[in-house]
């Protein structure tokens, strides 16, 4: 589902994030991604996501070497995969359902099929009851399982999250990880970055460690 | 955070989807979504506006000002224009011949004038005709029957070919130099200095209505573009999730769109009142010249087509604002 082929980021400012690296995620598969920070965990998703593009090397995302993509196919790349951010990146004018419909009313649904499906989603959160809520109303575990069903509404192939448990205490982190195993046992490929180290553990889950933008580990189920 | 009780047990267990719905969206946009993203666009833009009266209403003002200026120069040019349309058609020349010459000399010369080719027609006046004539229309008929002789000469009406645009007709120059003439009178000169400066006149109107109208372009993009300022981390998330740029400029061009009609209602109603405060004295100006002419309101045609051209305006400010700040598909 998703590949790295020798891939080297540098950024303008000659930072050099990510350096040669190789790693093959299959469909389905869910991994964590961490180490310490300046690793190159966030840049290894934003390359996912094409926020950022590979200096050399190629990204592969469901057969297509993203790379070269063109800058015009970019937000239909995007609609294929779920993201999850550390401050949950909320539209605080708008209301909690409004928030989870965003993508589909990017992509164009009818507003019958748009309504049954954030509700789908905010059940699955289990916030259905908070549609009409104001996000600045909500809790930080809520406010991030907002985004959570924001970033699964459109049923993506991919599901990418950056630091989603950072604001969160462990209990919370616990049942936001546990949500994304869910998402896995469906078929979803998932790719979590975090520094959490204990909980990733915890999971039982496939963990790539980068250090300085080079692969140090990478533990398989079983393994550990 | 503390003292939450737990919470995962209103986490449902999800079910597995079918392979359809699994696909990401890609089918092309059918209509009726198509137009419900119009219509969002459309409405949620003029709610923002709406939810701040007072910024709004300034824009607006400032556009419909700066679109109301011109509109009120054009009204009066044209004004100016129909005031001056009643002589346009003075092109004719008058010819006093000297008061020793004869009927003859003035019938004489009448036919030869008339043989010239870029003369149209000649009408010949004699002295008693202008008496009767001046009788009639003087009302001093009986101060004229004072007079012992006809102190009128012979008077040639020419009417010329209209001459090249800014010329005299070559007549005239034939005309002074003939003997037996005492004056000739060629209205059309200044009729033409007129129309010159009408001209001028109504080419500054248009380099105004130039100025202005990208005045009230900048004001709308500045306007604009410091909306895209204060919605920047709403941008960049419809960016991150796949919103097209045609997603993330709508509703910045709805909301140009809106204030260039704002404005264009402005720009009316400020034309019109101005109109309304002078239609008083004006029409007691008019009064006494006979109702000869009347004042001209904006054309309606023009009126009609403000809404059109500042909306379009807007349109075009929200347009290059946007092309300009919203770095497409780089939302950090």
């Amino acid at each position: 589902m998703i590949r790295f082929d020798q891939v080297t980021k540098r950024y303008a400012s000659g930072h050099e994030a990510l350096h040669e690296l190789s790693l093959e995620l299959g469909a389905g598969e869910m991994a964590f991604i961490t180490g310490h920070s300046g690793a190159g965990k966030s840049t290894l998703l934003k390359l996912i996501a094409l926020i950022e593009r590979p200096t050399r090397g190629h990204v592969t995302v469901n057969g297509q070497n993203i790379g070269a993509m063109r800058q015009r196919s970019v937000p239909q790349h995007r609609r294929g995969i779920g993201m999850v951010f550390q401050d949950h990146r909320l539209l605080m004018d708008r209301s909690v359902f409004d928030n989870v419909a965003l993508p589909l009313v990017i992509a164009g649904l009818a507003r019958e099929e748009i309504g049954k499906r954030v509700r789908a989603a905010l059940d699955k959160v289990g916030l259905l009851d908070r549609d009409r809520a104001a996000p600045i109303t909500l809790s930080t575990g809520e406010q991030q399982r907002v985004g959570i069903a924001r970033a699964i509404v459109a049923k993506p192939a991919v599901l990418i999250a950056d630091e989603p448990t950072g604001n969160l205490d462990p209990q919370l982190s616990a049942e936001i990880m546990q949500l994304f195993a869910e998402f896995q046992q469906v078929g979803t490929t998932v790719v979590v970055a975090s520094h959490d180290l204990p909980l990733v553990k915890r999971m039982g889950k496939r963990v790539i460690v980068l250090d300085h933008g080079r692969l140090l580990d990478d533990f398989r189920p079983g393994a550990l | 955070m503390f003292g939450r009780k737990p919470t995962g047990n209103r986490l449902k267990p999800t079910t597995a989807p079918r392979p359809a719905e699994r696909a990401a969206p890609r089918q092309r946009l059918g209509f009726s979504s198509w137009r419900d993203q119009h219509l969002y666009s459309l409405f949620s833009s003029l709610g923002r506006l709406v939810a701040r009266p007072w910024a709004t209403a300034l824009t607006a003002l400032v556009m419909g000002l700066a679109l109301a200026l011109p509109l009120l120069f054009l009204v009066l040019l044209n004004n100016a224009r129909s005031l001056s349309g009643g002589w346009q058609d003075a092109r004719e020349i008058t010819v006093f011949m000297q008061p020793a010459s004869d009927d003859a000399a003035a019938a004489a010369l009448a036919q030869k004038l008339s043989a010239r080719a870029d003369v149209v027609a000649v009408k010949r006046k004699t002295p008693q005709e202008g008496l009767d004539e001046f009788r009639a229309m003087s009302g001093f008929a009986d101060a004229l029957d004072v007079l012992k002789y006809n102190p009128l000469p012979n008077v040639l009406i020419v009417t010329p070919r209209e001459p090249a645009r800014g010329q005299d007709p070559a007549v005239l120059a034939a005309l002074k130099a003939e003997s037996g003439v005492d004056l000739v009178q060629y209205d059309a000169s200044w009729r033409r200095r007129l129309g010159a400066i009408l001209e001028l006149a109504q080419r500054g109107v248009f380099v105004l209505a130039g100025l202005l109208g990208l005045a009230t372009l900048l004001v709308v993009g500045n306007t604009v573009r410091m909306d895209i300022q204060a919605r920047a981390e709403e941008i960049a998330v419809m960016q991150l999730i796949g919103a097209s740029p045609g997603f993330v400029r709508r509703p910045f061009l709805y909301t140009g769109i809106w204030y260039g009609l704002f404005a264009g209602a402005f720009a009316l109603i400020a034309v019109f009142a101005v109109q309304f405060a002078l239609s008083g004295p004006v029409g007691q100006l008019l009064d006494s010249y006979d109702h000869r002419f009347v004042l001209q309101g904006l054309n309606p045609l023009a009126a009609a087509s403000v809404p059109f051209v500042s909306a379009a305006l807007g349109w075009l400010g929200a347009m290059l604002a946007t092309a300009r700040h919203l770095a497409e598909g780089h939302p950090e």
